[in-house]
């Protein structure tokens, strides 16, 4: 339990306390205590009575937040600390008929090269699938955000994809991808033979299928964000660039890039994340395989827990990945917060006055 | 040397004629203004001086050439806009020297010339700072000097103190002024405001729905308002206009309307009779305390400014008609005493249905 | 070369590069709906047929009316129950978005006017919905089977609740701070109090990002996969479980009738994210792009 209010309160400047009272734990923020009103003593009874009022308010606010961290999150991550530990599988019936085995599940993970290579394949499709996103959801913007004839219905177009389910992604990319498929009759067509590979049952190429999928159905984000990034950069300094003698690249590199960095992190950022947790396109194009090739961490997983029914150590997975996910979120808040900051501080003034 | 020709000059946007013909001159080293409401068209001719608009027709011309073609940046200009547009990103010693690094001027020149501009305007103090930390004046004086250190023959302004309370207002108005006196470039201005066009410019281009509705220097479009709306438009307080009627009795001309009778002599004897506005400025209008001959009002308000008292009448139309009176000898008078308005034929104006004023003799 | 010759190539250039990313943006999709109207012998036909002939509506009267032609197809499903999905995906998505943006948009007033979540916090929770769902499905899994939510809509609902929420709080809080604060002041001298002031006042001004809101979360939940996979067995399943329920049918592939489904289940989305594209930059932003 204290590992997790560590983890929720962590880093934020809020302090708390636990106490443990009447057989469970009670934490109280300085949130909840209302923010830090001076001394009851030298305040009017309006006041403190506003006060209490205004703590009253954010209590009963903050208080299905609170719900679903003690009734949902809470219990689940115990569950699944208690699984790490314990060796449990199905036929066992009871959960507490589970034995304890130390640490001997998280080294049967750490030694198991196969969960290396999931976390390699992870890794290499969220980065290559964010770069191709970025790349290509930055180009459109870049030719999309000053207005043109025709602009709204290549707006249309562009976010369909990203409207389209990722399962039936899924699906269409198998029937596009299929030998007898329109991608290879095109490909046919312009090489002028008949060229039809089974890019379905290819070990080398699964893993790439499914990233060319992801980067298709995720483009339209990167691209609505860059979109909007440079939309909000206002026109007259680039105006004033360049009647002081600015190029168009240098103004791109000197005055626009430099104010889109905040957006550029975000859309970098939230489609990795999301990257690394994909699983609909992966799993239902090619479980996984042909053998592993498209084993990434969330496949491996559930390959583990549902159709191993290695329970405990999908379970130690789960929170070896955790612990990595949340390393790599902590370090993307604080980079977010400080492009955000660095963002109101240069537009501050102008609200200001 | 800049010489800046305006030849018929057209901007349409779609349906919409946002500047309908205009045609000038602009001499080296004069100080002109282009003022008028919102919408006039004054920002878009601005605009297409400096190359963000394209003319849909008509040619602009810089010392004889024609840079319809040319790019903003290739046309020696240099521009402060009403938002000051600094690059927010950058100190503003890397906003002044912007333009010099895109004309690959060295490091040490550079540095050299901004701190020489940074001192002109007064901002060598802000040169490590962000804009962000800078007040609105300071921020205006470094837009001022980002260009000038750039060595433009011609400054293009667009309402560059319309974002300013009046107080920076005024400061960097004299400011503007002292810097065309030192440099003795070419400034055009572009302001909604006319105290500003009356103080600074060398000529006023007076600008209505796309048109040019009067060019002259700033006396002559005070005193010589080619129409209603030019005359309405300079002025504070603005100018009094009464709708009504020129009749001829007994040989000499008289206005007429609901609240006045006024002798208006020989100048507009030529007038034949019709519906026409009188005008004259506030600062014309006779007050005579004791209420005695011509035009008796009763005074509706006394507005007591410390340098002068104005005071305002009922003149049967919505607007009020106001008389200036030097210093505060009338503060104390009570509303409703009645006054005798006395007005000098001399200063008198006439215009017709149309708008335009009637030649007196 | 001059201004505008300049003005045109650039602007041939920009439309050569947009139509090409249209056609690579569009063509799965037109292959998609096309593929559902094609007769089963020209589901994997080579070369393959772009544009079918004769289109027919088999497939989606397999699919959706449960008609089979058993004669003149030699495809058969089993186990699939379309309408009952598309049901419960109606039910689980709307319910549960409901749910995420009644709570989160009180949830954002809170941060917004009385910092009950500091900046740090609402980064917080945003990241938190950014951990993979399937490091804690397993457990939840577990939890849901010991309480009996397993297989249950309402056991769907929560957690599809729960992980809408940052979302909700994110995007309604972007509205609710563009509130001028003296209009809920004017109410209070009035003599609202300030759960009033919540639901009559502030709520109603940002109807339509509230509304703008509620399809964005609709979208994310009605497309959700691993929970409902794993949250649900035969009930409740949502409609993109049914879609890949044809995969493990034994006939092999059944192009047509997926694409059949594919479609029913993409086009309500793609009409709801058209009607609220002018919002998506809002709900991608997240305090990164200045208003």
């Amino acid at each position: 339990m204290p590992a997790c209010v560590w983890l929720f309160f962590s880093h934020s400047g809020v302090s708390y306390d636990t106490a443990f009272t009447d057989g469970c734990w009670v934490v109280t923020t300085d949130v909840i205590k209302g923010a830090a009103p001076p001394a009851a003593a030298g305040l009017s009874r309006r006041e403190a009575s506003r006060a209490r009022a205004i703590r009253r308010f954010r209590w009963s606010i903050l208080a299905p937040l609170i719900a679903v961290f003690t009734l949902v999150l809470t219990p689940v991550l115990l569950l699944q600390l208690y699984f790490s530990f314990h060796e449990w599988t199905v036929y066992l019936g009871s959960w507490w008929d589970a034995e304890w085995v130390g640490l001997d599940i998280f080294q049967e993970v750490f030694t198991d090269p196969r969960f290396g290579w999931a976390i390699v394949r992870s890794l290499a499709f969220s980065v290559g699938s964010t770069l191709g996103c970025f790349v290509f959801g930055f180009a459109l913007a870049f030719l999309m955000y000053k207005p043109f004839r025709g602009q709204a219905l290549y707006y249309i177009i562009f976010i369909l994809p990203m409207l389209t389910v990722p399962i039936v992604v899924a699906y269409t990319g198998e029937m596009l991808l299929y030998q007898a498929g329109p991608v290879n009759d095109l490909i046919s067509r312009m090489l002028g033979v008949e060229f039809k590979p089974a890019w379905l049952s290819s070990p080398n190429f699964a893993l790439t299928a499914v990233m060319l999928l992801e980067i298709w159905n995720w483009t339209p984000f990167t691209f609505i964000i860059m979109l909007a990034g440079l939309s909000a950069i206002p026109k007259e300094p680039i105006e004033a660039a360049q009647i002081l003698g600015a190029s168009k690249w240098r103004i791109f590199w000197e005055v626009q890039l430099p104010l889109l960095r905040p957006v550029i992190f975000l859309a970098l950022v939230l489609r990795f994340l999301e990257a690394m947790a994909e699983f609909p396109k992966a799993w239902a194009l090619f479980q996984g395989g042909p053998g592993t090739a498209t084993e990434t961490l969330p496949i491996y997983i559930f390959i583990t827990t549902w159709q191993y029914f290695q329970i405990s150590k999908g379970a130690a997975m789960s929170y070896i990945v955790m612990m990595l996910m949340i390393v790599i979120v902590l370090g993307a808040i604080a980079l977010l917060r400080r492009e955000k900051r660095q963002l109101d501080a240069m537009y501050a003034k102008s609200e200001a006055e | 040397m800049a010489r800046i020709e305006l030849r018929n000059l057209r901007k349409e946007y779609g349906s919409v004629v946002a500047v309908k013909n205009v045609d000038l001159e602009i001499r080296d080293g004069e100080f002109i203004v282009f003022v008028g409401p919102s919408g006039c068209g004054k920002t878009t001719t601005l605009r297409m001086i400096a190359g963000f608009e394209d003319p849909t027709a008509g040619e602009i011309r810089i010392d004889g050439q024609v840079v319809n073609d040319l790019e903003p940046r290739d046309r020696g200009l240099g521009m402060v806009f009403q938002s000051h547009a600094l690059f927010p990103h950058k100190s503003v010693a890397q906003n002044i020297e912007f333009g010099l690094r895109m004309k690959r001027v060295p490091e040490a020149e550079r540095k050299k010339r901004v701190r020489e501009v940074a001192e002109m305007v007064r901002v060598t103090h802000l040169l490590d700072k962000m804009p962000a930390q800078c007040s609105g004046g300071e921020s205006q004086r470094v837009a001022l000097a980002r260009t000038l250190v750039t060595n433009p023959s011609t400054f293009l302004l667009d309402e560059p103190l319309s974002s300013l309370d009046a107080k920076l207002r005024r400061e960097l108005r004299a400011e503007c002024d002292r810097l065309h006196e030192e440099l003795k470039r070419t400034f055009i201005y572009v302001t909604h405001d006319q105290e500003e066009a009356m103080t600074l410019a060398d000529r006023i281009v007076v600008m209505r729905a796309g048109q040019i509705e009067q060019m002259g220097s700033p006396l002559d479009i005070y005193s010589q308002p080619a129409s209603y709306f030019v005359a309405d438009f300079f002025g504070s307080p603005s100018m009094n206009l009464v709708a009504g009627e020129i009749v001829h009795e007994g040989g000499t001309p008289r206005f007429r309307s609901p609240r006045f009778d006024i002798d208006l002599s020989n100048r507009y004897a030529g007038t034949p009779p019709g519906k026409v506005t009188l005008g004259i400025r506030p600062e014309h209008v006779g007050v005579g305390v004791n209420g005695e001959g011509g035009n008796v009002l009763p005074v509706r308000l006394v507005e007591p400014l410390g340098k002068d008292t104005l005071l305002y009448f009922d003149d049967g139309t919505e607007r009020a008609f106001v008389a200036v009176t030097e210093g505060l000898a009338n503060a104390a008078m009570k509303s409703g005493t009645p006054i005798a308005l006395k007005f000098d034929p001399a200063k008198i104006y006439l215009f017709g249905a149309d708008g335009k004023r009637i030649a007196a003799r | 070369m001059t201004k505008s010759t300049r003005r045109r190539i650039g602007s041939l250039v920009r439309y050569v590069l947009l139509t090409f990313w249209a056609v690579i943006a569009f063509f799965p999709i037109y292959w998609m709906v096309s593929t559902s109207f094609k007769i089963d012998t020209q589901w994997f036909a080579w070369p393959p047929v772009y544009f079918p002939d004769p289109p027919t509506l088999a497939n989606y009267a397999a699919v959706w009316l449960g008609r089979e032609e058993v004669a003149s197809t030699q495809f058969t499903l089993s186990m699939q129950r379309p309408l009952q999905s598309l049901m419960n995906s109606t039910i689980i998505s709307f319910t549960s978005t409901f749910l995420a943006v009644a709570f989160g948009s009180v949830i954002a007033y809170g941060a917004s006017r009385y910092k009950v979540l500091t900046e740090a916090r609402m980064f917080q929770l945003l990241m938190l919905r950014m951990i993979p769902p399937i490091v804690v499905v397993a457990p939840l899994s577990l939890y849901y089977s010991a309480l009996g939510l397993l297989d249950t809509r309402f056991g769907l609902i929560v957690i599809y609740s729960i992980t809408s929420l940052p979302y909700a709080v994110w995007m309604t809080k972007s509205f609710i701070d563009e509130v001028p604060r003296e209009v809920e002041q004017a109410a209070e001298i009035l003599g609202a109090s300030r759960w009033r002031t919540v639901f009559e006042i502030v709520l109603p001004l940002i109807r339509s990002g509230l509304v703008a809101t509620f399809l964005f979360i609709l979208i994310l939940t009605w497309s959700e996969y691993l929970l409902a996979l794993i949250l649900s067995k035969t009930e409740v399943a949502t409609l993109p479980i049914e879609l890949s329920k044809y995969q493990g049918s034994t006939e092999g592939r059944v192009y047509g009738r997926q694409a059949a489904l594919a479609v029913g289940i993409t086009l309500p989305l793609m009409i709801v994210g058209l009607i609220i594209r002018k919002h998506l930059a809002r709900g991608f932003s997240f305090g990164m792009v200045r208003r």
